[in-house]
């Protein structure tokens, strides 16, 4: 696996920084988180499937809903590492389907 | 960035003020070299010799906390010596004469005594900035990162509108966004006050035109991320849900963030790496790394640029996207989506500055926005013949003391940032052996004297107290560092830097004062 910059780029005009060559390896970490984990009742993660996982999120956020709105109950963050179409998602979840006003990503860090 | 990035490098008199440019924007610096190649003056302010200090024509040692001060003083000299641009002012700005008024007595002298930048230094900058054809500013985080973070933006719009650099090829008001989909993040709604699109969630016109898209939807200016804290601490807020940010060692005041946390009742995390906050969570998703997904991500130039999957997501991980349709569908959505490009078509429908954005147009050369409609060339330099608003509204900016002052206990101001070969919370970099190993560990930069003073050696291992904490990190003793002064990055989850930081942030975005801390340092004992 290797970057190459692209010559003539409008941005980049083939060139890269010590980040654009190297920063990749991580993808193929050992560390990587490979399933969902939930965590048990001693507090130690355990794997699970994703329906586990969901199912266990549906009981979480169910408890955090008012019936209203839940700008003052639930939180988000979005990410600036994400995608748009990503953070186009999160928004239209948080706001349309988790009802919170309360979506904010680390834009002021 | 009002402008573009290639844009700097027509520039003939760059100012760059609280951007360490080559460390952490190095393809925007090769463009300021570019521009000093053709004969351009450069002049930089910082706190810190940083690289581009070397190469600048007026070098700056400024006081943390005190940029306003300087700024206005600009405005002063500029508009006393009737440096400004009178046809600018008169056709495109609002609100000047009280702005003239409220500078009036903001002297390079009464700068000087707060800034500690000598007054014929910023004389030098105020004319040549003035005088200048295409005059350029660049400023990142040592702007934005004060408790008078919006004041000091405001002040240096301020300073744009007056020279008339705004709105031409090579000049602008260019803040450099630190992440790769910082500026896409905030377009896409990734903020509580707004749809995406920058559509205010107070409007009514936007409650229509969501609810017809999406059915009904919450409405209200949010809270901000200080503001949820503020709400877990009060009891009210129960669950959260956090897609790839690391909080704790990103956000201030460590042991505040982490009591926070675990508070909550539920907390989702979904990231690539059981990262600190991670493990504070109830349910943990694994999501998928730039390379195992397609997408766009938008630069600081507003360019929206594709990205392609070249390997599959690793085990069971998935990419974002299709988790978080998942979820939605979890809560009741109908809809569905196959792909990315249906998200786009959604964006293209909803976000007007998104309109001709198609995945299709941007396959070779991304587009900048705005771009509204399909056959829209896409725009490379904001407010040419009006501002978005129509006229330029100028600010009053008073100066103001920072939210945290040097003591005898605490004598020195800490300022934090990045390093070139590190990434926000090192989750990534750290993991990549070629990049850490150039700064394997956290570091405190220290002036000569100031280490002379406190008996510290170069690579000695101190402890660093302020108000709220300690941490311990390895010195580094420099000249190219104000006296007085130090600086401690927050990569490193050993060195946690914002253990020491503190909660005064700006009334207005609630940034936090991230370049004002208030610390002592001895040698750990």
């Amino acid at each position: 696996m290797g970057v190459t910059p692209q010559a003539g780029h409008v941005v980049s005009d083939g060139k890269l920084c010590a980040k654009g060559w190297h920063g990749f390896g991580f993808v193929r970490s050992p560390k990587r988180l490979t399933t969902p984990l939930i965590k048990d009742e001693k507090g130690v993660f355990q794997k699970a499937t994703w329906d586990e996982a969901y199912t266990k999120i549906k009981e979480g956020f169910s408890r955090a809903m008012t019936g209203g709105d839940n700008t003052d109950t639930i939180g988000i963050f979005a990410s600036a590492r994400c995608t748009n179409e990503e953070n186009f998602l999160m928004a239209k979840l948080a706001r349309m389907s988790l009802k919170t006003s309360s979506i904010d990503h680390c834009a002021r860090l | 960035m009002t402008n573009s990035i290639s844009d700097v490098g027509l520039s003939d008199c760059i100012l760059v003020i609280g951007s360490n440019t080559t460390e952490q924007h190095p393809l925007v610096a090769t463009q300021v070299f570019d521009a000093l190649e053709k004969g351009a003056t450069l002049f930089v302010v910082d706190p810190r010799k940083i690289r581009l200090a070397e190469f600048a024509h007026e070098y700056a040692e400024i006081e943390p906390g005190t940029n306003l001060a300087l700024i206005n003083a600009l405005i002063h000299i500029i508009i006393e010596e009737d440096l400004y641009d009178k046809e600018f002012v008169k056709n495109r700005v609002e609100n000047f004469d009280a702005v003239r008024e409220s500078v009036k007595d903001c002297t390079a002298a009464w700068a000087e005594t707060i800034t500690q930048i000598p007054a014929e230094t910023i004389e030098r900058i105020a004319r040549g900035f003035a005088t200048a054809k295409r005059g350029s500013i660049l400023y990142a985080m040592g702007i934005t990162q004060h408790k008078t973070g919006t004041k000091n933006v405001g002040a240096l719009a301020n300073l744009s509108m007056i020279t008339g650099h705004v709105g031409r090829e090579g000049t602008g008001l260019n803040p450099l966004r630190g992440q790769n989909n910082v500026q896409g993040a905030c377009d896409m709604g990734g903020l509580p006050d707004v749809f995406p699109g920058y559509h205010k969630a107070v409007n009514p016109e936007t409650k229509e035109k969501f609810t017809k898209a999406w059915g009904e939807v919450s409405c209200l200016d949010g809270n901000k991320i200080s503001e949820m804290f503020d709400r877990i601490e009060e009891g009210k807020m129960k669950a959260m849900y956090v897609m790839g940010e690391n909080p704790i060692l990103s956000d201030p005041d460590q042991t505040h963030v982490i009591h926070c946390f675990e508070s909550l009742d539920f907390l989702v995390v979904q990231d690539i790496f059981l990262t600190e906050t991670a493990q504070y969570a109830d349910v943990v998703l694994p999501g998928a790394s730039f390379i195992e997904k397609d997408g766009t991500f938008t630069n600081t130039e507003r360019r929206v640029q594709l990205i392609h999957k070249v390997l599959e997501p690793i085990g069971m991980s998935k990419p974002d996207w299709q988790i978080l349709a998942e979820m939605m569908q979890l809560f009741g959505y109908e809809g569905h989506y196959d792909s990315v490009g249906d998200i786009m078509d959604e964006i293209n429908e909803l976000v007007p500055q998104y309109g001709g954005i198609t995945h299709a147009r941007i396959q070779e050369v991304g587009i900048q926005w705005p771009c509204p409609t399909k056959d829209h060339p896409g725009t490379p330099y904001l407010h040419k013949d009006k501002f978005a608003r129509g006229k330029g509204l100028m600010q009053v900016t008073p100066y103001e003391i920072p939210g945290e002052q040097v003591s005898e206990e605490y004598p020195l101001i800490m300022t934090t940032g990045r390093v070139h070969h590190h990434y926000h919370t090192g989750t990534m970099t750290r993991k990549v052996w070629t990049l850490d190993r150039e700064f394997p560990k956290g570091f405190v930069e220290i002036h000569k004297k100031d280490a002379e003073a406190l008996g510290i050696w170069d690579h000695q291992e101190v402890t660093i107290t302020s108000r709220r904490g300690s941490i311990t990190a390895k010195a580094l003793v420099t000249e190219s560092i104000k006296e007085g002064v130090v600086f401690v990055p927050f990569h490193f989850v050993e060195s946690p830097v914002n253990k020491l930081t503190s909660q005064v942030v700006d009334p207005v975005t609630k940034i936090p004062e991230y370049k004002v801390t208030a610390v002592r340092i001895e040698v750990t004992k």
